[in-house]
């Protein structure tokens, strides 16, 4: 029993040694294909588009909600106590700092980090990375620095339109359902100067996308097998970029704060 | 024929998960020559083309191609030698987000040095060559699995490569186009002077082009030379594989000699 339960760990340990060195490994790979800088231009661009201007909807979307579920949460204590002014700060410290760059990185990682993964798993079993490489294409240079700019810079813009969203869904709703006039929200948010909780927000979201883009390109050039592989890959890579979501946030929370308190 | 070889392999090898896949080849093919790789299913015959590319790397041996040998080469330089050498895929291995005239401009527009109109003429001109004229603006996935398999073929052979590896390319297709693709890989042979190795089964309408055979057996090279040695051959296995693909009864070698 015990021996079994020890072969599982270890098991277990092998197999997170191996995606946290491929993963690391991808990084390095992706950096090194970054010096000196030498993009391909239209592939660029076509991720950009992919990755921000198709995304917007649904970050939109899963801001306002989450802006309007922050106010539903502190309305009762807030009707309680008379203290509407706190709500723009409650709604704006969690959005800013902390809800909207996890919901949204979330939300980018099962939208784009898994369509990203079959992309390039599917282009792995059907020979389409060898046939780059074939060409004389570097398969890095080519496909997955574009996908890494892309995800970085698109969710720190998402991020930052998301934060937005996620304020007027939280002044919505505050008005609508609470009777707090929505400039008293506003004027919430902006005297509790929280700029430093919207950048270290955008920081986030920028490790966020470099976290997803690296697990999701690792995951979708590793497949093995057809579409079974496939699939296993992109469960692999939603999951790991979840983890990772979480791991950085929590790693930007301590410094932040250990940095605040001295 | 010219007795420059332009690829060189000596004493290759490669498993995968300890399954030996290839042990011990030997192998030359000269300027102009047409090579083809035969062997029962699974012998190792696409392995030992990627092996030649670049793609894989083996566990042991050397290859030389065009004069260089691959593994004092870094990634940046095999890259460069890759743009001399063309592959034509078992599994077309078409890039599924651009169209056919992409696909088949691809390695021109990446290199750079061929203007666009020049371009889009080579790939009509290629595509004609292959018997598809009006494909150009279909995406694959629009193509039956013999179109894309032309495709493949156009695309590999477009930027005139010194060495072309064919990966199967008449699996799927009808006799009329195989004799087609056949007679094409001979008449760019020709013109470009380029040597070429075809992996096929079809080793009846390979007489037509191959210069040599070379049959991979049990993970080594078990026959190499013309089709009249291997009618002469004395080896049951080479005489099997001959007689059944050639079609040429063999049954004479049985008996010491010919009726």
């Amino acid at each position: 029993m015990i021996r079994r339960g020890l072969a599982l760990l270890g098991s277990n340990f092998l197999q997170a040694s191996e995606i946290l060195g491929g993963v690391l490994l991808t990084l390095w790979r992706i950096l090194r294909a970054m010096v000196p800088p030498r993009f391909d231009g239209p592939e660029t661009w076509m991720n950009f588009y992919k990755v921000g201007v198709k995304s917007y909807p649904i970050v939109i979307l899963t801001a306002l909600f989450t802006g309007a579920i922050m106010v539903i949460q502190t309305g009762a204590y807030v009707r309680q106590t008379g203290a509407t002014g706190l709500l723009g700060w409650g709604a704006g410290y969690a959005v800013l700092a902390e809800i909207g760059p996890v919901l949204i990185g979330l939300m980018f990682s099962g939208r784009v980090g898994a369509n990203n993964t079959a992309e390039l798993g599917t282009m792995k079993v059907t020979e389409q990375i060898d046939a780059l490489r074939a060409l004389a294409i570097d398969p890095m240079h080519h496909l997955v620095v574009p996908r890494f700019l892309a995800m970085v810079v698109m969710l720190v813009l998402l991020t930052a339109l998301g934060d937005l969203f996620a304020l007027i869904g939280g002044a919505l709703t505050s008005e609508l359902l609470l009777d707090v006039d929505y400039r008293v929200f506003f004027r919430g948010v902006f005297e509790s100067q929280l700029l430093g909780e919207y950048y270290t927000g955008l920081a986030k979201a920028a490790c966020f996308g470099g976290s997803i883009s690296v697990v999701s390109c690792y995951y979708g050039l590793s497949v093995e097998g057809g579409a079974t592989g496939v699939g296993r890959a992109v469960n692999g890579s939603v999951v790991t970029s979840a983890i990772g979501i979480f791991v950085f946030d929590y790693l930007i929370t301590y410094l932040v704060n250990t940095r605040i308190t001295g | 024929m010219s007795q420059e070889v332009v690829l060189r392999v000596k004493g290759l090898g490669k498993r995968f998960e300890g399954v030996c896949v290839l042990d011990g080849i030997d192998f030359e093919l000269r300027a102009g020559e047409i090579v083809g790789l035969i062997g029962p299913g699974g012998c190792g015959k696409s392995v030992f083309v990627k092996l030649c590319c670049g793609l894989l790397t083996p566990d042991r041996g050397e290859i030389e191609v065009l004069g260089q040998s691959l593994r004092q080469l870094a990634e940046k330089d095999r890259q460069k030698l890759r743009t001399r050498i063309g592959l034509s895929f078992q599994n077309y291995a078409l890039f599924d987000f651009m169209t056919v005239g992409e696909n088949v401009a691809f390695p021109l527009a990446q290199d750079g040095a061929v203007a666009a109109p020049e371009i889009a003429n080579r790939v009509q001109q290629r595509l004609n060559e292959v018997g598809l004229p009006l494909v150009a603006g279909l995406m694959p996935n629009e193509l039956s699995g013999g179109m894309r398999k032309r495709v493949g073929l156009a695309r590999a052979t477009i930027a005139n490569a010194e060495l072309v590896f064919y990966d199967d390319p008449t699996a799927g297709l009808d006799p009329v186009t195989s004799s087609k693709i056949f007679n094409l890989i001979r008449d760019l042979q020709i013109a470009h002077r380029s040597s070429s190795i075809i992996v096929s089964h079809d080793v009846d309408r390979m007489r037509a082009v191959c210069d040599r055979y070379v049959l991979l057996y049990d993970c080594q090279v078990r026959f190499s030379g013309t089709a009249d040695d291997a009618l002469l051959s004395s080896d049951p296995i080479v005489h099997e594989f001959f007689q059944r693909d050639v079609g040429v009864d063999l049954s004479f070698r049985h008996d010491g000699g010919p009726a």
